[in-house]
């Protein structure tokens, strides 16, 4: 599991790529909760490269979006394949995220 | 309402029936003894018309004796009348000679012609017979007031120049009495008629004479004399006043006595009815010679028939008495049919309702085969036939989470208390199995409930078995019942531990037994009914003819037909005594099955090597990418659980994950040893929750639940199971 950051003014890019498993939720918590302390801008996880989410990984997404509802910034989700797709729509995920798909 | 209504058309038609008999029975009685009456009357006419003759015979025969006597008397003295005509002062002596020389004769006298003799122009002494005293007294009947030349006993001999018998006369002056005269004419040397000689013979003895002529008591005699003078006669006043003539033109009362009156004064003998009073009477008559009489017996037809009438009220009383017992005894037997249909109309209702009764039984239970027509691993098939209309076997089965429960049970009894103590089996069966996976716990779950209210003491032995389809693994309790026969490569009997039969004591302890199933292996449930079914000589069908009729692979409902027709020839015509009950089930699952095992530690980084595994699953149900990540998503949420928290941090434990494959059923079984604790207990998510509300848990069950079809947790011994399937 890789997760690159990129940041520029006020939009934080996060970069995933591998499987997001429980073992590689476990991986990027630390950054991931350091990142939800920025939760006030706009944070667009890019996931173009994400193969598999499991419920750990989903979790980090929900902190995420929980901090930025509370901070008053803005989460964007960005290429999503369609298992991933799936799994958002079983958990009810597509409503709590704006969803953008790739150019 | 309506039932009354039927009774009384039942109690109708068997009244008409009655009748009809009562009817039939009283004309034949009445035919039989109208012919008899018939009969008994012309033989009773036949009899009396020959005692009346005979009495007729004989009274004219002692009348005829009584006349020749009289006759005699005169005709010995004719002689000596001749005689004395030479000297008429001894004339008188004749007639007193005729007369103390016959004692038939009352009277007596020789009574010259007037003019015959110069010295007694009118001579006739009388010797008269005092009936007290028997003197004999002499008179003379040559008086001014008797004037005998005139009288009838005198003329008519002189006209005649013969001996006559004259009318009955009163004889007044003379004999003063009821009498007839014998007169004789006695001619002198010349041939002149020169006297009359007579004698004189009293009626009174005549009537008494008649009299004993009595054939029956009311019957009565009549003498008419040649004139038809009524000499005999009950009516004393007609006697010597009245001729049969003048009676029979002044009695309008009698029919047919003109005819009898001619017949009798012509001298006839015979028998006519003639009517009186509308009362048919019988007259035999019949003349007496020299006298010109005629006698005669009157009997009324009552009186003649009186006896053989009385015989036939008898008769009409005891046919009367016998057609009331005849009417009394249809009456009896009447009501009889009436009980007896209503008890008929009862049986039929009540059989109506075990009817009923049995349908509603019936449709507890499992009755179409093939019951899981889109499964191919599993081939069924049952059968119960109850001895009586509702029964007290059972069978049962469903298929819950990949696992086949199933069970079968006899009550003990028969009928309708055995029937819901089945009725109850059956639905604890459902209500215990719904939750609970081990069938050693669900027979000790309907054990509890069922010792607890069972105060009839009735107690059912019962066998359960839970089959894992998917890998073919048998776990079963068996509670009393007779073991059941497993088919593999050989028949014989499934062992079975001891248990007791459920409803007997509450709080035991149930063994659990398993076994494994392999493709084409089979169970056959029964109860006792199939292995003791008797024959007529009371011999049992046995285990050895149920394992017998096993022989050969057949499909589940084939071998059902086999029993059951085996059983069927075995038994012939003997009544079937018990409830007859096969439960057949035939595995044919495992064929193409493939076991896939994997061993974890509770380390997270070993959740790396399930993609690996699940590909190798995915792989024979040959799935797309996106439902291998779906597969390999639900079996990560079930393992990741058990790594992170069913041990104690620091220490090893395992998890062993099973995954089965047949055609394109996945099952996958996640086994730990960890602390108890069940996933599917979590609530549910709600999954349009918002932001805020939204936990941060509970995601991982929720996925594996909407991936999966089946998803079943239990905890066995000191693990935790938990068997997650999908069929794709």
């Amino acid at each position: 599991m890789e997760v690159n950051i990129t940041r520029e003014n006020n939009s934080i890019t996060v970069h995933f790529s591998g499987r997001m498993d429980t073992p590689g939720a476990q991986e990027i918590n630390p950054q991931m909760n350091a990142l939800a302390e920025e939760a006030n801008k706009t944070i667009i996880l890019d996931c173009t490269d994400l193969s598999y989410i499991s419920s750990s990984g989903l979790r980090i997404f929900l902190t995420l979006r929980k901090a930025a509802l509370d901070k008053g910034g803005k989460i964007i989700v960005r290429n999503i394949c369609d298992s991933i797709r799936s799994v958002f729509m079983m958990t009810g995920f597509l409503n709590l995220f704006e969803i953008q798909s790739a150019k | 309402m309506k039932s009354d209504r039927k009774d009384k058309k039942i109690l109708g038609v068997s009244v008409r029936a009655g009748l009809l008999v009562v009817i039939v029975a009283a004309i034949s009685l009445e035919a039989t003894s109208i012919i008899q009456y018939i009969y008994s009357q012309r033989a009773i006419k036949q009899e009396a018309s020959l005692r009346a003759k005979s009495e007729l015979k004989n009274a004219e025969n002692k009348i005829m004796d009584v006349v020749d006597q009289a006759e005699a008397a005169v005709r010995n003295s004719v002689w000596v009348a001749q005689w004395c005509l030479e000297y008429p002062d001894s004339i008188r002596r004749i007639p007193h000679r005729v007369v103390s020389e016959n004692p038939v004769v009352v009277g007596s006298t020789m009574a010259l012609v007037p003019g015959y003799s110069e010295k007694y122009p009118l001579y006739a002494p009388y010797a008269a017979r005092d009936m007290e005293t028997g003197e004999i007294r002499m008179l003379s009947l040559a008086t001014e007031k008797y004037d005998y030349p005139s009288m009838e006993w005198f003329t008519k001999p002189l006209e005649l120049q013969d001996s006559y018998w004259s009318e009955p006369y009163f004889d007044e002056n003379g004999g003063d009495m009821l009498m007839t005269t014998f007169s004789m004419p006695i001619k002198d040397k010349d041939g002149t008629v020169a006297a009359i000689l007579t004698a004189d013979i009293s009626l009174d003895w005549f009537t008494e004479l008649v009299d004993e002529m009595k054939v029956y008591p009311n019957a009565f005699n009549m003498v008419v004399s040649r004139s038809g003078q009524i000499m005999v006669c009950p009516v004393e006043t007609l006697v010597m006043n009245t001729t049969i003539d003048q009676f029979a033109m002044e009695s309008e009362n009698f029919e047919g006595f003109d005819r009898i009156n001619k017949a009798m004064l012509s001298g006839q003998s015979g028998e006519m009815p003639v009517r009186y009073k509308g009362q048919t009477n019988h007259v035999y008559f019949s003349p007496v010679e020299r006298t010109g009489w005629s006698l005669s017996i009157v009997l009324p037809e009552s009186e003649l028939y009186s006896g053989v009438r009385r015989v036939s009220m008898i008769v009409k009383l005891l046919q009367l008495l016998g057609l009331t017992m005849l009417i009394v005894i249809l009456r009896v037997l009447a009501k009889n049919q009436l009980k007896y249909h209503n008890l008929n109309e009862q049986k039929k209702r009540m059989a109506n309702e075990l009817h009923i009764a049995s349908e509603i039984q019936m449709a507890m239970i499992p009755k179409t085969f093939p019951p899981f027509p889109e499964r191919k691993d599993l081939d069924m098939a049952a059968s119960i036939i109850p001895a009586k209309e509702v029964g007290g076997d059972l069978y049962d089965f469903f298929i819950r989470d990949e696992k086949l429960f199933f069970c079968i049970g006899d009550v003990s009894g028969k009928g309708i208390p055995a029937s819901l103590v089945m009725a109850v089996t059956r639905s604890l069966f459902r209500a215990m199995s719904a939750h609970e996976d081990s069938p050693a716990r669900i027979t000790a779950l309907m054990n509890d409930t069922m010792s607890e209210s069972n105060e009839s003491n009735m107690f059912v032995t019962f066998f359960c078995g839970v089959l894992d389809l998917a890998k073919g693994h048998l776990r079963y309790c068996n509670a009393g019942h007779n073991p059941p026969m497993i088919l593999t490569d050989a028949i014989r009997m499934l062992t079975v531990a001891p248990n007791v039969p459920l409803g007997i004591l509450k709080g035991m302890d149930f063994v659990e037994q398993e076994t494994s199933f392999n493709y084409d292996d089979a169970l056959l449930l029964y109860t006792d009914g199939l292995s003791e079914a008797e024959n007529a000589s009371h011999e049992q069908f046995g285990e050895a003819r149920i394992e017998e009729a096993l022989h050969g692979r057949k499909s589940s409902e084939a071998h059902l037909e086999n029993i059951k027709q085996k059983v069927s020839l075995f038994v012939g015509e003997a009544p079937q005594s018990d409830d007859l009950t096969i439960l057949f089930i035939h595995y044919l699952g495992n064929e193409n099955k493939k076991n896939y095992h994997l061993t974890l530690h509770n380390d997270v980084e070993q959740i790396a090597l399930l993609p690996e595994f699940v590909e190798t699953v995915a792989s024979l149900v040959k799935l797309d990418p996106e439902a291998t990540m779906n597969l390999n998503l639900a079996l990560e949420e079930a393992v990741s659980n058990v790594i992170m928290y069913a041990y104690p941090e620091g220490t090893d434990g395992i998890v062993d994950i099973d995954a089965c494959v047949v055609e394109n059923r996945v099952t996958l079984v996640i086994t730990d040893s960890g602390k108890a604790f069940d996933p599917t207990a979590k609530a549910e998510v709600d999954i349009t929750a918002g932001v805020e509300e939204r936990p941060i848990g509970g995601l991982g069950i929720h996925l594996v639940r909407t991936i999966m079809d089946t998803v079943s947790y239990e905890r066995k011994g000191e693990q935790n199971i938990l068997t997650i399937t999908k069929t794709y």
